[in-house]
């Protein structure tokens, strides 16, 4: 299927929450009137404190990715060479995929005073076992034949990691990145919430459901999903078909 | 500089109890076209593992240009090898994959795109230097796979039956290309191969190994003027021969095991 048909199948699903959110408004009385949430879309968008707001937790975001992809990394690779790391490391990656996101985040923030590193390290203890988890999988299943060219050919450790290893784990780094993005959205706003945070997106959105202002509730829900959406249509996913375009020539 | 470029001494090689080579001598010259034929599982590919400096070996040496391989300290060999798939990396093009080993090679960079070009010239596929290899046909990425080889001018070339998985046509005109690219650049070459015909179009000395352990059964000079013709009656003749010879070496005369029976 051609990228645009792809593009327009993806839109047309979205379109169609469109009479579904209509009839929600009409038979319940927690989902607000579409015409009046859109209404109000300009001004929401246009305030300088909606997008501090989205800034704040977009950043709490990367920054718990980009530890727990490195964390994540640097667990498999110490994992895929056996011996003491494997074993005195695999029971950490087991307890990490194993705790409850809300224990963790009030770990984290009871850790770290509820500063900002513990936002940024509950979205890291969160995402790294599937990061590392991910990656094993591609390490275990690496091409000897294409180790042992690299080490004929006298390939640096460098060049072998950059050339070799690298686009043959992509596939498996791209599927680890988008659970872990995933995740890491889904947690920032639990952890928002339990770290009783002043700014971001997961306050906002409790605040306005405590004191039941609908319209805004709506309206942190629409940012929400065209920020989670933008970061998977035009961030990960151009990336992914950048790096795997030799695909395409089969 | 002696005119030998690779000499193996007494080589042996064993899995744990089990020896897959034992005692293997042999030398290769200067520009020599050397074709190691053996049966199945007769240590073949251990050899080449030997010679491309992957796997030490139990007892002997091996010797590239005088300097012993896998002494501490030494230099390994910059060698190249022609694997039975082509083994290039798909996420690269075929210009990247050849500026890979260039570059781990340490040839300077101010001579990579003439090499490259004038190479892919000779093995006539300049139009696909930017291609990915899947858009590639089988014959075509492995002379992009001879290409890598040469394009570092290495002391020798390896290859590992590289036209066993190409149809018999597509095989023998690649078999004229190599025998005239080889002679051309002056390449040091060791072919293995398990088709004797093949090896005997190409050689200019057959190495003919027992069954395992590998050890040198019978060296044979091929004496016939190059460029040599695929259907050459000279070629069937000492093809016919070398099967003769071998067959009962090789565990494979049924008229023999039938007699016995």
């Amino acid at each position: 299927m051609s990228t645009g048909r792809t593009i327009g199948w993806s839109v047309l699903a979205v379109v169609l929450l469109v009479p579904a959110w209509f009839l929600g408004y009409h038979f319940t009385n927690f989902i607000g009137d579409p015409v009046e949430v859109v209404g109000a879309l300009p001004a929401f968008l246009t305030s300088g404190d909606t997008w501090v707001n989205v800034g704040i937790s977009v950043a709490r975001v990367f920054g718990g990715l980009l530890a727990g992809v490195v964390l994540g990394t640097a667990m498999a690779f110490a994992i895929n060479r056996q011996g003491l790391l494997k074993e005195t490391l695999t029971p950490y990656v087991t307890l990490a995929l194993r705790t409850p996101s809300a224990i963790a985040a009030i770990v984290s923030l009871s850790i770290f005073h509820g500063s900002e590193i513990g936002y940024v390290a509950v979205v890291a203890y969160v995402t790294f076992p599937y990061v590392t988890t991910g990656l094993l999988d591609g390490l275990r299943s690496a091409d000897r034949e294409l180790d042992q060219m690299a080490q004929i050919y006298h390939l640096s450790t460098w060049a072998h990691m950059r050339h070799v290893l690298g686009p043959f784990i992509a596939p498996y780094m791209f599927a680890a990145l988008r659970n872990a993005h995933a995740l890491a959205w889904k947690i920032i706003v639990v952890v928002e919430i339990f770290g009783a945070a002043t700014e971001g997106f997961g306050i906002q959105f409790s605040y306005a459901w405590e004191y039941f202002r609908i319209l805004e509730v709506h309206l942190w829900l629409l940012l929400f999903m065209a920020v989670v959406l933008f970061a998977e249509y035009c961030v990960l996913r151009p990336a992914e078909r950048r790096v795997f375009r030799w695909r395409d020539a089969r | 500089m002696s005119d030998i470029v690779i000499r193996v001494d007494d080589l042996s090689v064993s899995y744990g109890n089990v020896p897959a080579i034992s005692d293997l001598a042999f030398n290769v010259r200067r520009g020599e076209i050397v074709c190691v034929v053996g049966p199945s599982g007769c240590g073949k590919s251990t050899m080449l593992n030997v010679l491309s400096g992957l796997l030490p070996p139990t007892h002997g040496s091996v010797s590239v240009n005088d300097q012993v391989l896998y002494r501490s300290g030494q230099p390994l060999p910059r060698l190249g090898y022609v694997f039975q798939t082509h083994r290039l990396l798909p996420w690269r093009t075929v210009r990247q994959n050849l500026e890979l080993v260039l570059a781990a090679a340490g040839i300077p960079k101010a001579e990579w795109d003439g090499r490259i070009r004038s190479l892919l010239d000779v093995l006539q596929i300049s139009r696909f230097i930017d291609s990915w290899p899947m858009r590639l046909s089988g014959g075509q990425r492995l002379r992009a796979s001879i290409a890598r080889a040469l394009v570092i001018e290495p002391s020798y070339i390896l290859m590992d039956e590289p036209f066993s998985t190409l149809d018999e046509v597509t095989a023998r005109t690649m078999r004229h290309e190599l025998s005239s690219i080889v002679a051309r650049t002056r390449s040091t070459v060791i072919f293995v191969t398990h088709s004797i015909r093949e090896a005997v179009f190409l050689a200019d000395r057959l190495i003919i190994l027992t069954r395992s352990p590998a050890r040198v059964f019978e060296e044979k000079v091929v004496d016939i003027e190059r460029p040599r013709l695929y259907e050459d009656s000279r070629i069937g003749q000492i093809e016919a021969e070398v099967v003769e010879r071998v067959l009962d070496a090789w565990g494979l005369d049924d008229r023999k095991r039938a007699e016995a029976a």
